[in-house]
């Protein structure tokens, strides 16, 4: 009995050693701190997990009872979504605040449009449909992160195929893979649901570099976000990779001046233990070009201006620090600042509840004409008016937009696509505007407070690779900011008042033409003994 | 109007149409064209030119939620005229023009003279009512069903039976709610138009001759209808045109009592509801032309004022025609109880129906329920001459009124 105790101890013992070098799974964690050119400082927290030699699972095997699934870093909860639904790579986001792209550039993480975002690409050919499964996998993840993404129905889901083509491959099963996007711009991102992020970890944020991942630091911050990809590869297998990214502004604690930072004051945490299942775990910090700077420890690498810190052999507590020596002076000429090639600005327009015109405003900053994808996906309580769209730009010209898809909104059911090419010429401004109506909603329609208005779901540019000279990185889905539409609201505190004003109008014509149609017409001798004394027409 | 024996009908109405002209040919379409009371989202332009832009761009437009107009205009502004000003400005005010002239006809074949100084009078209050002037400079479609119910009911009024019934299979395709107007239509078509109202009688006219009207009917019909599937390509077109007047899929708000109704209805009574509000139209037909079957262009006259109060998807053109249709009628006049109160109602409610929309939807100081208030005192208003139309209707077989004597009802 005692010999069979220390065998299992000793087991135990071996299994995270085990587990890191021999098991068919693998996890790496890195994050990426960098400062950023108005002296705030962006860090991206991402936790690879890659399930070996898997597949995702085919549609047609849903009939049949799916096989065990034993996972040691895999989350067993996300896994046991993935087989349940058949999906094949699945794409959620949740970010709160508006990325700032003129000066921050483009995120380390693409997906930043504001709200939830949820995308997923699905084999047909199962014993249920995609749109079935994929309404179980939007409630499924719903109970998984706590958050409002039950609510991407039908209303808010649209299929965008060219802006959101796969990460990974598509395994061939001779069936269409198909692409379902939702987003909801109004969802509140915060420390509820981090915890269940938090719980797919394989060392939650006990240790490693989760553990940095402080709530109260991380939802303090300008800009934060998460997100979780899951993609297929066909050499390596399946990758989940979770993701976290914030904007902390140091500038705030030190009254605008000193933009130090360190591990302390962005997270109030420093890294004490190294995660021991994680085969590489790594912090990078991209040092700065043009300043005087301190950074402590002394990093053990530095590659093309970053600094590596490697905590699988880490001996001591981690804090990382990075000091100027002058203080901050913000760089006030736009035109240095943006390292975008493209800035974008979209208004919704008009003061009446009934119309508006929605306008997109698109500057080409590159020395070259870029060719871009503008995808707009607008929930049926905002229709647009195609023909009244008018594209014109700063420079001569005309043919700024081509091949416009349009799928046109449903009141009460499907929103409207709509994608189309714009082409930009050398450094200058192309305008787009479209009228638009606002709908009138039934009263159950509203969300509770419905004087707020609702929040469209942002609007996103894809610049094309195929634009000559355009550098790899600048080919990322650029999200504006949502919008906020105002729409006409009835009174909600009078359903029965109206039904009672309305039928009895109706009651009362209705019953007075009959009266009159019905009763037979009599002649009467006022003001004498006798009544009717004759009867005429009937 | 001082001597109209004296004004010749051609100059009038050639100066009516002129001036008609002129007016669209200015920019006040561009002020009225999102008015919600002149032009409902079925009979918005806006909507019309959308929809032949998406027709013209490859996408199918009853797929989506804008476009309810009847794949007839469709066929019509994307083959043979295109949507533009001058030529809406153009076929709008032919509209008007083929409206006046067929009420002047009307009027003819209603007191079976070839001219009289009347003329002028009928052909002016039908150019110059507002509620049909306005909508129509907003080139709302519901001007060109005015024109073509009416030139259905001139067709049957002259004994033109095919014309008449075709006119009207247009009818019913560009609107279902006209589906009403039919029964009175076959009626007026198998008896006279010639007024009746002083000298009651039973029905007069052949009942066999009214069944081949209904076959010829129903074959125009399906015809459109064929054409209709034909133009657009499949059958959603009926959902989206059709359905629309029964389902209310769009809550725009407009001068008709459905919307704010059924904005406010309770989810699980909606359909019940919807079906009530659908019979309730239907319900005045058999009454109607049952109780003046001695004169059936009076009946289309009372039901076309039915369908200005009760229809889904209101426009100022409904009520406006059978406002102007009461010119046709002036034997009548003697008989009203209360157009006194009935002017006022309709001066209160087109006073307050605009103010009230714009304090709601632009300047924000109003509700919904400043509008919904409003649309009761035009109902109301449009309810009153409706029911005095009938009262006097009634009234008049009983003769003048003789001292010491009253006429009221049993």
């Amino acid at each position: 009995m005692l010999w069979r105790c220390c065998l299992v101890l000793i087991g135990a013992l071996c299994t995270p050693v085990l587990s890191k070098h021999l098991s068919n799974e693998e996890f790496r964690e890195q994050v990426s701190l960098q400062t950023l050119q108005d002296g705030r400082v962006a860090s991206t927290f991402s936790f690879n997990i890659l399930l070996k030699d898997a597949t995702p699972r085919e549609p047609r095997t849903l009939i049949f009872d799916d096989e065990s699934q034993h996972y040691n870093l895999f989350p067993l909860a996300l896994g046991q979504i993935l087989r349940e639904y058949a999906v094949t790579e699945l794409h959620l986001t949740l970010n709160a605040g508006k990325w700032n792209y003129d000066s921050w550039g483009y995120p380390k993480e693409r997906d930043v449009g504001t709200g939830a975002a949820l995308w997923a690409w699905m084999a047909d050919g199962g014993p249920t449909s995609i749109d079935y499964r994929w309404q179980g996998l939007r409630n499924a993840l719903a109970g998984l992160f706590c958050a409002s993404i039950g609510s991407l129905d039908e209303q808010r889901t649209t299929s965008p195929v060219l802006p959101f083509a796969p990460e990974g491959s598509l395994p061939d099963w001779g069936v269409e893979h198909e692409l379902r996007h939702a987003s909801l711009a109004s969802e509140h991102v915060c420390t509820e649901n981090l915890t269940p992020f938090l719980k797919l970890l394989p060392c939650k944020s006990l240790s490693g570099i989760a553990s940095l991942l402080n709530p109260h630091r991380l939802f303090d911050a300008d800009w934060h976000g998460m997100g979780l990809h899951v993609l297929w590869n066909p050499d390596a297998g399946v990758e989940v990779r979770l993701a976290f990214q914030l904007v902390s502004d140091p500038l705030r604690i030190s009254a605008g001046k000193k933009q130090d930072w360190s591990f302390s004051t962005l997270f109030d945490r420093t890294i004490e233990r190294t995660c021991p299942v994680a085969q590489s775990s790594i912090v990078d910090v991209a040092l700065p070009r043009e300043a005087l700077y301190n950074i402590s420890p002394e990093p053990p690498r530095i590659d093309q201006n970053v600094a590596f810190y490697d905590l699988t052999n880490m001996s001591e507590a981690l804090d990382v620090k990075l000091k100027w020596a002058l203080d901050f002076t913000y760089p006030l000429d736009p035109l240095k600042i943006t390292s975008m090639p493209i800035s974008v600005r979209r208004t919704l327009q008009g003061a009446s509840q009934d119309r508006g015109q929605l306008s997109l405003v698109i500057k080409n900053n590159a020395p070259f004409p870029l060719q871009v994808l503008y995808l707009e996906t607008m929930p049926w309580i905002v229709q647009f008016y195609l023909h009244t769209m008018r594209v014109s730009s700063d420079t001569s010209g005309d043919d700024f937009i081509s091949n416009i898809s349009y799928v046109p909104s449903v009141p009460h059911s499907r929103p409207a696509t709509f994608q189309a090419v714009l082409t930009l010429p050398t450094e200058s401004t192309v305008y787009l505007t479209i009228d638009v109506t606002k709908a009138f909603l039934r009263y159950t329609e509203h969300p509770p407070d419905a004087q707020r208005g609702w929040d469209l779901p942002p609007a996103i540019i894809l610049p094309l690779s195929s634009s000559n000279a355009i550098r790899s990185e600048f080919v990322g889905r650029i999200y504006t900011p949502p919008l906020l539409v105002d729409l006409a609201t009835p009174d909600f505190s009078m359903p029965y008042n109206v039904i009672v004003f309305s039928c009895s109008l109706i009651a009362f014509i209705f019953g007075n033409i009959f009266n009159l149609l019905t009763r037979k017409f009599v002649v009467v001798r006022l003001g004498s003994q006798q009544g009717t004394s004759k009867s005429k027409h009937d | 109007m001082k001597t109209p024996s004296t004004v010749p009908l051609g100059l009038v109405f050639s100066a009516l149409v002129a001036s008609r002209l002129l007016i669209s040919c200015t920019s006040i379409h561009e002020y009225l064209i999102h008015d919600h009371q002149l032009s409902s989202p079925l009979t918005s332009f806006l909507n019309l030119k959308e929809g032949i832009y998406l027709f013209n761009n490859g996408v199918d437009p009853y797929s989506g939620g804008v476009f309810r107009h009847s794949p007839l205009y469709l066929s019509l502004f994307t083959t043979i005229l295109s949507p533009s000003r001058i030529i809406a400005s153009l076929l709008w005010t032919l509209c008007d023009s083929i409206g006046a002239w067929s009420m002047v006809r009307i009027w003819r074949a209603r007191n079976n003279i070839v001219q009289s100084s009347r003329d002028v009078l009928v052909a002016a209050l039908y150019f110059l009512n507002p509620y049909l002037f306005l909508p129509s400079l907003a080139f709302s479609t519901s001007s060109i069903e005015n024109a073509v119910s009416l030139l259905a009911i001139m067709f049957a009024c002259e004994r033109r039976t095919s014309a008449s019934l075709l006119a009207l299979a247009f009818l019913v395709q560009l609107s279902l709610s006209s589906v009403v107007l039919i029964v009175p239509i076959i009626l007026l078509l198998i008896t006279s138009p010639i007024s009746q109202l002083v000298s009651p009688r039973p029905f007069s006219g052949k009942w066999t001759q009214s069944l081949g009207h209904v076959f010829e009917l129903a074959i125009y019909v399906l015809v459109l209808t064929l054409a209709s599937t034909l133009v657009s390509g499949d059958f959603l077109w009926i959902s989206q045109t059709w359905g629309a007047s029964l389902t209310l899929p769009d809550l725009t708000p407009n001068p008709g009592l459905w919307w704010y109704f059924f904005t406010e209805m309770f989810d699980h009574f909606r359909p019940f509801f919807l079906m009530v509000f659908s019979v309730h139209l239907l319900i005045y037909i058999a009454p109607i032309c049952i109780k003046f079957q001695y004169d059936s262009l009076y009946a289309t006259f009372l039901l076309v004022g039915v369908l200005g109060i009760f229809k889904a998807y209101l426009t100022l053109s409904d009520p406006g025609l059978f406002l102007s249709m009461i010119s046709l009628f002036p034997e009548i006049y003697p008989y009203f109880r209360h157009p006194i109160v009935t002017s006022l109602l309709h001066l209160h409610a087109t006073m307050l129906l605009p103010l009230f929309h714009r304090l709601w939807l632009t300047q924000g100081t109003g509700n919904a329920n400043f509008f919904y208030a409003s649309t009761l005192v035009f109902a109301c208003a449009n309810g009153a001459a409706l029911v005095d139309c009938v009262w006097a209707g009634l009234r008049i077989a009983i003769g003048e009124q003789v001292d010491g004597y009253a006429v009221t009802q049993e």
